[in-house]
């Protein structure tokens, strides 16, 4: 029996359950440097808005035990900038071309929707961004209100065919409830999680290190809070999962995938070894030909005590 | 295509130059055989999570060894200096812009602190094509003087050695017969490069400087490292990264 390791979100085929994670590869160009991106399953483009940002200003990074906060503020050239600049190149990466939609209010959700959708031949999903920690309105604000995300889905949906996959935060008290709220919505999947919000603080200054205060925290540290919340939704779920949060290694992938995810986002770890994402491929295959499985019939099957 | 790689290096020589600075030589021949002044390696540092960025301070090329400085400001670069020769490191590299350092009759090459590690690459390679340059570099103190040479202008702030005050008052000293000739390099601290900068505005002479920022990735996918340069959009400046548009950067261009 032949294996593979291809994997389906909803409709949306991908070669490998491995996308490389928004806001931690760019648009891919400077990892191509690195390796064929081909061989991955998607790249979720860095998170974009209707106008450029020029994201926050000071320190951006403060490295934590496992992992690091971040406050990068959503930097991005625009998202016209990135359909005349950037879109092709990610068309032709041959991965699946997952685009992160980021915003400050419906409107701007709105207006990237409609900006992007008569480019849906070069596009495989839409990623809403409603989880970023470090922009002042948008994003997370929007993220932890079920009812704003029901909302916001509906109206997206109204407006394009291409796959919605909604970016959830994992600051909320009942992440089920959020990602109901995107099932409900019209949503095509959940993607859990984005970062978990941190501060670091200079103990000789009394000062946070990052300039905005507060971060994303990103890394190792964060995949057990990921697991989790991948397990709870994947019981009231009926969309797929996308996993996301720390993923070093290819049994975290299958861990993720073990808890209910359909593919995962891999990012702070391509930090630290731009490269990873091969090695994983590289794995993920042996394993399934090693126990004779397909990797996609591993989604869901937690077996809990 | 030939892709770049992370590579697993030996770390074969350390030697400490003052208490808390060493010397570190490690065997990467396609690093040493490619890099340029001003660029930089990314090592992985231990039980740290992040790789730390250290400008490339030396190459030898016959034997296939790059050299870096670091002084120990915090965990990841204890653990470095911890190392000991034998052991095995992750790396990136060579990351970044170098100083385009064509097209200049005179080259003056300034810094301190652990500046002076990227400055002494740039001097070796210039006097290995023969070309005009002077060093001038800049310390606190005697105690904190590393890799100088005789023919180095040397000043320190509390004037124990050298001459007394900043590298301002080292350049002051040197005689330039055209201005539109002479390039100036830059590696520091913020407040000695904007200080530089402006000395060399002020005479109208290129003014090379190379920006540090706390760094992640080193290789242009976080966006944390970014420098504000000048810019025509209606904010009048915009953030580039660090580690790819730099980190060497016209002092002109930077909004300091």
């Amino acid at each position: 029996m032949s294996t593979s390791i291809n994997v389906n979100v909803g409709n949306v085929s991908l070669k490998s359950p491995l996308i490389l994670a928004s806001g931690t590869c760019n648009f891919g160009r400077e990892l191509s440097e690195y390796y064929d991106l081909s061989l991955l399953g998607g790249i979720s483009s860095k998170g974009l808005t209707i106008k450029p940002r020029a994201g926050n200003p000071g320190v951006r990074v403060a490295e934590c035990d496992s992992g690091m906060l971040n406050s990068v503020g959503l930097q991005n050239p625009g998202v016209q900038y990135f359909i005349e600049n950037d879109l092709d190149f990610m068309k032709e990466s041959g991965a699946a071309v997952i685009v992160n939609v980021a915003g400050h209010s419906y409107e701007d959700y709105i207006d990237m929707v409609m900006t992007l959708d008569p480019h849906k031949d070069k596009i495989d999903a839409l990623e809403i961004n409603l989880s970023c920690p470090n922009v002042k309105e948008g994003c997370m604000t929007i993220g932890s209100d079920p009812a704003a995300i029901k909302l916001i889905t509906s109206k997206l949906r109204s407006l394009t065919d291409l796959p919605l996959w909604i970016k959830l935060t994992p600051n909320v008290t009942d992440i089920k409830a959020t990602a109901l709220a995107a099932q409900d919505g019209g949503a095509d999947a959940v993607v859990l999680i984005n970062t978990l919000m941190g501060m670091r603080i200079d103990i000789k200054t009394r000062r946070p290190v990052l300039t905005n205060n507060t971060g994303g925290y990103s890394g190792p540290a964060v995949k057990p809070v990921a697991i989790r919340m991948v397990a709870e939704c994947s019981q009231v779920l009926d969309i797929p999962i996308v996993g996301c949060g720390g993923i070093s290694d290819y049994k975290d992938v299958i861990e993720f995938m073990i808890a209910g995810a359909s593919a995962v986002e891999i990012g702070t770890a391509c930090l630290v070894h731009p490269a990873l994402p091969v090695k994983i491929t590289e794995d993920l295959e042996n394993y399934c030909t090693s126990n004779n499985i397909e990797l996609k019939d591993l989604t869901g099957t937690l077996q809990r005590w | 295509m030939s892709h770049k790689q992370e590579y697993r290096i030996r770390l074969v020589s350390k030697e400490f130059l003052n208490s808390d600075t060493c010397y570190l030589g490690f065997e990467c021949p396609d690093i040493a055989n490619s890099a340029i002044p001003g660029q930089f390696v990314n090592i992985s540092a231990g039980t740290v999570f992040l790789k730390r960025p250290f400008g490339i301070a030396s190459v030898d090329k016959d034997i296939g060894r790059f050299y870096i400085g670091v002084k120990v400001v915090g965990k990841g670069t204890s653990e470095i200096a911890g190392f000991e020769s034998g052991m095995m490191v992750d790396c990136l590299g060579p990351l970044g812009n170098g100083f385009d350092l064509e097209d200049y009759d005179n080259v003056i090459l300034t810094g301190g602190g652990t500046g002076v590690f990227p400055i002494n690459f740039a001097y070796e390679t210039l006097s290995a094509q023969g070309r005009n340059v002077v060093v001038c570099e800049g310390f606190r103190n005697a105690s904190q003087v590393i890799l100088n040479k005789p023919s180095y202008i040397l000043t320190t702030d509390c004037g124990d050695t050298g001459i007394k005050g900043t590298v301002i008052a080292g350049l002051d000293t040197i005689s330039i017969d055209d201005y539109g000739k002479t390039l100036v390099c830059c590696v520091g601290p913020v407040p000695m490069m904007k200080a530089v900068n402006a000395w060399c505005a002020d005479k109208g002479i290129k003014c090379l400087v190379s920006m540090e920022q706390r760094m992640a990735c080193g290789a242009g996918i976080c966006l944390c490292c970014t420098v504000k340069v000048k810019d025509d959009g209606p904010e009048g400046y915009k953030n580039v990264r660090c580690c790819k548009e730099g980190p060497v950067f016209d002092g002109g261009e930077v909004v300091w």
